[in-house]
């Protein structure tokens, strides 16, 4: 008798989202959310404005907690175990927060000492090189201009080498060199294995780089999948492409007819 | 119909506002500051306004009309002498970024933007003349306080715009700034010597005052003889027709010296109007420079509003590796060094030598003794007002709590880290401070001896309370920062007037409260230890045993309120303030 071959094991999620939901009063502006990413996943996080991308990136990256549910990263409760999840974290807000005193290089310095990077000066210097940012280690961040900001975010919450990611908006300021770097570098971090969450709303960026999609409308999640399952979901109804899956799932105007 | 326009969105700007501000009292955080203000300005300026004179008018007003009409014409010669100097940018109308974007391409003329531009800063103007008339601050009745004060403020304001026009075309005839100002000064300095040379030449000798005399009265007399004799009176006299109807004592006063004093207005005016300066493009770089610092505050990045000019040099090597909350210190550090300028240093040796003058007046006993005193002063000060003016803390990174609270630290690491900076930098200036009080303190003190031992011994009590004393006062600070962050946290855009007044008189008045609570028992444990060892012990060794006494009881609270404020940072959701304040 042939014995079966062992199906390939399913790694555990990196980012699990149980029943997520944010309310501000009465309003609610994230209502019973439940998704998970493994390892390699990238996640694009679509909706139109309103929708609660924003509030619940900050949910997931452990700065605003949520009202109900339970977020887990790389098997930490945020809730439970907060520091260990974090330390496996990077969040990229859409404008990069940095301190207007602190220099590029004092900016890694003191990342460094938060997340215990011993060895941050071999780390950085790949880092700022990648990013082009190398000959600007003594500037102050008002002295670079909107595009070199985020790129010193970037090198700063990538020095860590988190398993998580969440961007938001990501490629705002950036030129088109900064941005096909930007693409480069999720695809690299997707490949060793990271988990990322990406929300934007190009979605001609989120069709190149991510694996799978959860459409959010009004802090109700309205579908989730990889790019083909939503596709084929909303085949019936002519929709080729993200665009259009997008209008169709959201019921918004715009759709091609 | 332009004017039309513009009237209309001026006139609905101010309307809107109003009703914003009036609206937003349904919430207990503006009601109560309300509250608190109008009952701090109705105590402080509006009890006595139907009472007669106030301290302040009498200061002011209180003398000969003549002789205030030429001491004010002299601040006004000397504060437009100071515009011409000052002024250094080119001439520019304070417009916001939608006010360019709508009026600039819209086929309104020169002239009226120049006009909307006056028309809206008479709303400030008008309200900064009602508050110096309900000061009393000068003027015999209320309104001629209040039309005197717009008559010379809308004046000024006119200047300010003429003479930055004026500046402008120097700066596109090539005459750079420097060298203006050194004409200008050349100008000063040449009047100056000849008013000099006609004093020493021509004017009698200030009169001697004899034991008795009235003394405030020759001055009075001398001092109106100076600005009403030789050439000051013509250089004075327009200076004098602005400021008679605000020193009218009547009705028919103010009648008669208003059209005097509208004519140097009206003068400002057609001077303004008719100067051909272009002041759209430097309008239009000042305008979004506003809207940068509008919106770096709005997005909660706030330092972005005031960038650093210079990095700042690293306290000590950050590794990285150890223990965390290291790191937010040595990041407030930098950003103190940037803080601590040049006129920094002038206000502290301003303070120095003001308090040194002070004290030298009030005690005779020695240099010693008034040095020490004085330095005692400075510590008190450095206690009380330190933590109001070394913010590098939750007070600074507030609206960056985003960033703060995805870093992998405890709230009390965080916490920790936060009021570190600030309450070293205080604890190493006191320490200085104490060294030198030591060095001078006197073995007598008021005719009371005061052995070396006593002396060394309240310097180890005081070097070992006074950081613990930082640190909790920094924590009350801190916690106060963290339970209404909306007061702390809008920054320069948060709620202006009374409201905020009230808000930060509550603030003062509660963290005093709870610095006095804080206090009680580490000063109950250094009586209790410091009159028991005496007992056995000399004062230099029962002294530092209170002290450490003080110090261990005021190191337990701190460290029970640095949990508390940790946990308060980890419950912290800055988007409900958000949400709320939307």
């Amino acid at each position: 008798m042939d014995i079966p071959p062992l199906a390939p094991a399913i790694p555990a999620p990196l980012i699990e989202v149980l029943g997520l939901t944010k309310l501000y009063g009465e309003f609610t502006a994230v209502k019973e959310l439940s998704f998970a990413v493994r390892p390699g996943e990238v996640i694009g996080l679509v909706g139109p404005n309103g929708a609660g991308k924003t509030t619940t990136l900050r949910c997931l990256a452990g700065i605003i907690p949520p009202s109900r549910g339970a977020v887990k990263i790389c098997g930490f409760d945020l809730s439970q175990a907060p520091i260990e999840a974090k330390r496996r974290l990077a969040f990229f807000p859409d404008e990069p927060r940095l301190f207007e005193y602190l220099t590029v290089e004092q900016h890694l310095a003191f990342t460094a000492r938060i997340y215990g990077v011993a060895d941050w000066k071999a780390r950085s210097g790949p880092l700022l090189q990648e990013l082009e940012i190398a000959d600007k280690a003594d500037k102050l961040p008002g002295e670079l201009s909107r595009g070199m900001k985020q790129k010193l975010a970037i090198a700063c919450g990538f020095l860590h080498a988190p398993e998580v990611i969440f961007l938001d908006e990501p490629l705002t300021g950036l030129d088109p060199i900064g941005i096909r770097r930007m693409k480069n570098s999720i695809f690299q971090r997707a490949q060793k294995g990271a988990a990322i969450l990406i929300s934007s709303h190009l979605l001609h960026l989120l069709q190149e780089v991510c694996s799978h999609v959860l459409i959010l409308k009004q802090g109700e999640k309205v579908i989730d999948g990889t790019l083909e399952e939503v596709r084929q979901r909303y085949s019936e109804a002519g929709a080729a492409d993200l665009e259009e899956v997008f209008f169709r799932a959201t019921g918004e105007s715009e759709a091609k007819t | 119909m332009i004017a039309q326009a513009l009237f209309f969105y001026q006139f609905h700007s101010i309307k809107n506002r109003l009703t914003a501000r009036v609206r937003r009292m349904k919430e207990p955080r503006y009601l109560f500051g309300a509250v608190a203000g109008a009952a701090y300005f109705y105590w402080f300026f509006f009890r006595n306004f139907n009472h007669g004179d106030g301290p302040m008018r009498r200061a002011f007003f209180g003398g000969d009309p003549e002789m205030l009409q030429g001491v004010y014409a002299l601040i006004l010669l000397a504060w437009v002498l100071l515009t011409w100097i000052f002024h250094r940018t080119r001439a520019t109308l304070a417009f916001t970024e939608s006010e360019v974007a709508f009026l600039f391409p819209a086929p309104v003329t020169r002239e009226q933007l120049l006009h909307f531009k006056l028309l809206r800063s008479q709303f400030a103007i008008l309200s900064s003349s009602l508050l110096m008339a309900f000061l009393r601050f000068g003027g015999s009745h209320f309104w001629i306080s209040w039309l005197g004060w717009w008559i010379i403020l809308a004046t000024l304001n006119l200047h300010i715009l003429g003479s930055s026009f004026a500046v402008t075309m120097l700066m596109d005839r090539g005459i750079s700034n420097a060298r203006r100002r050194i004409i200008s000064l050349a100008v000063i300095v040449a009047a100056g010597a000849g008013l000099a040379w006609w004093l020493r030449n021509s004017f009698p000798a200030p009169p001697l005052v004899e034991p008795g005399a009235d003394a405030a009265t020759i001055f009075a007399h001398y001092v109106n003889y100076a600005v009403n004799s030789g050439p000051l009176p013509y250089l004075l006299f327009p200076f004098k027709l602005l400021s008679a109807p605000f020193l009218a004592r009547n009705a028919g006063e103010f009648i008669a010296a208003l059209p005097g004093a509208l004519a140097i207005m009206g003068l400002h005016y057609l001077w303004v109007m008719r100067a051909n300066v272009a002041f759209e493009e430097a309008s239009v770089d000042a305008a979004r420079r506003t809207a940068e610092r509008v919106a770096a505050i709005r997005s909660g990045n706030w330092q972005a509003a005031n960038p650093a000019k210079k990095p700042g040099r690293s306290p000590f090597r950050l590794d990285g590796a150890g223990f965390p909350a290291m790191a937010l210190m040595w990041k407030n550090v930098i950003a103190a060094s940037n803080m601590i300028t040049i006129r920094f240093w002038i206000m502290l040796a301003w303070l120095t030598v003001v308090s040194g003058f002070i004290f030298r007046s009030q005690i005779h006993s020695g240099a010693a003794l008034a040095l020490t005193s004085m330095i005692g002063l400075l510590l008190g000060f450095s206690v009380a007002m330190g933590p109001s003016l070394l913010r590098n803390d939750f007070r600074q990174d507030l609206p960056a709590a985003d960033l703060l609270k995805s870093f992998p630290l405890a709230g009390w690491e965080v916490a920790l880290g936060e009021v570190l900076a600030p309450a070293a930098i205080l604890t190493a200036a006191q320490w200085l401070l104490l060294i030198l009080a030591l060095v001078c303190c006197p073995g007598q003190w008021d005719k009371h001896a005061l052995p070396l031992g006593t002396r060394v011994g309240c310097f180890v009590a005081a070097a070992l309370v006074l950081p613990a004393v930082n640190f909790a006062n920094l924590i009350i600070r801190n916690t106060a920062a963290l339970f209404v962050p909306a007061w702390f946290q809008l920054g320069k855009d948060g709620p202006r007037g009374i409201e905020n007044t009230g808000q930060q008189l509550i603030l003062v008045l509660g963290q005093t409260l709870a610095l006095a609570l804080m206090l009680i028992v580490p000063a109950i444990a250094f009586a209790v230890v410091w009159f028991s060892t005496s007992l056995f012990v000399g004062p230099l060794i029962a002294l530092a045993l209170g002290g450490l006494a003080a110090l261990a009881a005021l190191g337990g609270e701190a460290a029970l309120g640095l949990r508390l404020m940790g946990s308060m940072f980890e419950r912290l959701d800055l988007s409900k303030e958000q949400f709320s304040a939307e």
